[in-house]
């Protein structure tokens, strides 16, 4: 139990690490509320000029580039999430076991995660070039010409070649998550399903995939996080283009603030895509906790 | 052979005339207007160096091939050495991170020079350096010297008052070519030294060109002639980096140089499209964006040009895949890291889009806009006009030139150590026109999205759907 002088002291404790998230964190963030309600170009010498919540509504109404970014951002993370979920979850199914073997292709599929972004965007770009990649040159090796596209220069495919390769960079990483998940459920249940006679795939449906429901909902949360943040490798692979096909909102505030010095716009952008994360994890975690049969 | 005293004086006067025209011709002024020197020569393009006393071999108007003075001309005064330096430190900000070796060695001599004084390199790549050089430089007095990219960069920093006035320096007056301070001059104050002269023209591989006998393309005809030549021969003509917005809209260049009767419609055109009262539908506009399909399908550009970028480009062109790399002398660089052989075998020509009488027959750009911190101390500002100063100086410039592969604005410079340099300074001899691509101050909201229609189009996609699109675009950016 804590006395009221150790409460003083331990909130006395706690005072450095606040002011360093209050200073970094907290006061950006919320001055950028108000930034968002402005028009500045950046130049010091000229003043803000208030404009209210005209950023946000010229965004959802006259702005195409936004909301092509914000549809572009939503394929992205729909693509994304289920794949490297899915992915994720497979792997580490037959991977959870400690063995030799499984240690061993658990490191090399975690192995993406410890590259750079840009060492994963610069490596893919090679991997895609429609003249010498190697998967168009694989395409062709194996008599099928017509798949040998030009994925990062068609704004038809750029943005699944990119969701390739962002489910390649992290399914790794996600797959850790629920190694770790699936070791924490008990042994007995699967000899109890076992007993009643249940097949491989009714084990799955019935032991496997409730009790790592609490990981899924980690797993799809910080998936979806990422798809937003997945800047790095927009940048690297394909700038936005063609055409704005690629572009999502990360990339487009970048843009906006450091290329168009329109400084509040982008503020008012980034507030919407806080909004916008903060309800899609919302309604995830919602829809994950309903399938878990909690209230 | 005997030459009789007044044969001497009669030359040495010649040369003296040749000598003071060479120093008040500007590097854009046209061969047209310059003087002639006479003397017959048989080899177009061959010259003696790229100094002020160095001559090249150009046609006249009649056609014939005569000696001229190249056109990095001088300042027309004697230039000045370098400022003594106050001890203390200071940071030199660009973007160029292939020439920090070249700098070091620079700065070492530099340091040497002036006891107690330390200049330190913060090296960007020029993407971030676009995006945020300003608000970081702004912030740190210590940034003493700094660059910037002409036209939009150069316009913001000048626009937040980060740029000091250098007009009356000595070395700005006399050591730098006076025309190529342009892009650094506003309202007649000199604000900077663009360091480095351009020459945004597509590269040839001149080996190949005489190998099979193809001649160089000097109107639009020629051009898309040419492309169709090459590429039945099995060789991509133009190896453009279409996936790489900075040097596939290189082109944008030539294309914008011969699209108008003059540079003043050049110029009100692009305020127009800047200002929103013209859009990308306009005549001469889709004019020029139908060449870009033109050049597509006559087969110019390499097979999914939307992917190609350029890291693959200057290779393909260095191991003879390709005949041209459209970009500019900055890529000979590249090219030569990509297969030392080429060197020497890299010529330039430039890209006429026209079939009428050219208004321009090449580009040329100022830019690597070397400029003093306004809010540095006084004594760093001191150090940072010191240290421009002594880049100023003929040998430091031909230092950097030879060891970077690139011209600077610098008068007297011998490039003559560089094979490649005296290759491309052909260029020299045409009426160039300072880069118009770099008249488009507002790079995000217009330029971007313009270059990126002009990319896709070039890679096959419908002009009047792009362009009306790419319109609608720019409309709604410049409203935000």
């Amino acid at each position: 139990m804590i006395r009221r002088g150790e409460s003083k002291v331990l909130l006395l404790m706690a005072l450095p690490a606040f002011s360093i998230y209050a200073v970094l964190y907290l006061y950006p963030a919320l001055s950028n509320l108000l930034w968002a309600t402005r028009r500045w170009d950046g130049n010091p010498e000229s003043e803000p000029e208030t404009v209210g919540f005209r950023n946000f509504t010229y965004m959802f109404s006259n702005d195409d580039v936004f909301i092509q970014s914000l549809g572009n951002n939503f394929r992205f993370m729909l693509l994304v999430v289920i794949f490297q979920t899915g992915f994720s979850l497979l792997f580490a199914t037959y991977l959870t076991k400690n063995t030799r073997t499984t240690i061993f292709l658990r490191t090399l599929y975690f192995f993406p995660t410890i590259l750079s972004s840009v060492s994963v965007g610069l490596i893919w770009l090679a991997l895609y070039d429609p003249n010498y990649g190697f998967i168009n040159a694989s395409f062709k090796a194996l008599g099928f010409e017509s798949l040998a596209l030009n994925w990062l220069g068609d704004s038809r495919y750029a943005l699944y070649a990119l969701a390739v390769t962002q489910v390649w960079f992290h399914t790794g990483q996600m797959m850790v998550i629920y190694v770790a998940g699936l070791q924490q459920i008990p042994q007995e249940l699967y000899e109890a399903a076992q007993v009643d006679g249940a097949s491989r795939w009714q084990q799955f449906k019935h032991v496997t995939w409730p009790m790592v429901l609490p990981t899924t909902a980690v797993v799809v949360a910080y998936t979806t996080i990422q798809t937003f943040r997945a800047f790095d490798l927009v940048y690297t692979m394909t700038n936005g283009g063609p055409l704005n096909s690629t572009e999502i909102i990360v990339t487009l505030i970048y843009r906006n603030a450091f290329f168009g010095y329109q400084y509040g716009y982008a503020a008012a952008q980034t507030v919407v895509l806080v909004v916008v994360v903060l309800s899609i994890t919302w309604l995830q975690r919602r829809t994950l906790r309903l399938d878990y049969g909690v209230k | 052979m005997k030459v009789s005293k007044s044969a001497k004086a009669f030359k040495l006067l010649v040369a003296g005339a040749f000598a003071l025209s060479a120093t008040i011709v500007p590097i854009s002024g046209a061969i047209a207007n310059t003087p002639n020197l006479g003397a017959k020569c048989t080899d177009e393009g061959m010259n003696t160096g790229t100094t002020s006393r160095s001559l090249i071999c150009v046609k006249n108007d009649r056609g014939e091939l005569r000696w001229a003075r190249v056109k990095l001309s001088s300042s027309g005064k004697s230039p000045v050495s370098a400022s003594r330096s106050p001890a203390g430190s200071i940071e030199f900000h660009h973007w160029r991170g292939e020439d920090k070796t070249v700098f070091d060695a620079i700065i070492a001599k530099f340091e040497a020079a002036n006891p107690g004084v330390k200049v330190t390199q913060v090296i960007k790549d020029s993407t971030s350096y676009q995006a945020t050089a300003l608000t970081t430089i702004r912030s740190n007095p210590k940034a003493a010297v700094f660059t910037t990219f002409r036209g939009g960069q150069f316009n913001d920093f000048f626009k937040a008052n980060m740029v000091t006035d250098i007009t009356n320096q000595r070395f700005v007056t006399n050591n730098v070519i006076q025309s190529a301070l342009a892009p650094a001059t506003v309202a007649g104050k000199v604000y900077g030294i663009p360091y480095h002269s351009l020459f945004n023209n597509p590269l040839y591989n001149a080996d190949m060109f005489a190998k099979k006998g193809w001649k160089v393309p000097k109107n639009w005809t020629q051009l898309l002639a040419f492309c169709k030549t090459a590429k039945a021969d099995g060789i991509i003509p133009f190896a453009w980096p279409a996936a790489t917005r900075g040097n596939a809209g290189q082109i944008l260049n030539s294309f914008l140089m011969n699209s108008a009767p003059d540079l003043a419609t050049i110029e009100q055109r692009v305020i127009d499209i800047e200002s929103g009262k013209a859009d990308l539908n306009s005549a001469w506009f889709k004019d020029m964006a139908n060449k870009y399909k033109q050049m597509n399908d006559a087969g110019c550009f390499p097979n999914n040009v939307t992917g190609y970028n350029d890291s693959v480009a200057p290779v393909d062109f260095a191991t003879g895949k390709a005949a041209i790399y459209p970009t500019g002398s900055f890529g000979i660089s590249s090219v030569t890291k990509a297969n030392p052989d080429m060197k020497g075998k890299i010529k330039m020509f430039g890209m006429i889009t026209t079939d009428d009488k050219p208004l321009y027959e090449g580009i040329t750009n100022n830019t690597f806009i070397l400029s003093v911190n306004p809010k540095s101390t006084s004594r760093d500002q001191q150090i940072a006009r010191a240290f421009i100063s002594y880049l100023a100086q003929a040998s430091v410039a031909r230092e950097y030139a030879v060891g970077t592969s690139q011209h600077t604005s610098i008068v007297n410079v011998d490039y003559s150590a560089n094979v490649d340099l005296l290759n491309v300074s052909d260029i020299m001899g045409k009426k160039l026109l300072l880069a118009p691509r770099f008249l488009f101050l507002n790079v995000a909201q217009v330029r971007d999205p313009m270059e990126d229609a002009l990319i896709a189009i070039g890679g096959g996609a419908d002009v009047n759907k792009t362009l009306t699109d790419t319109s609608a675009k720019i409309k709604q950016n410049l409203g935000k």
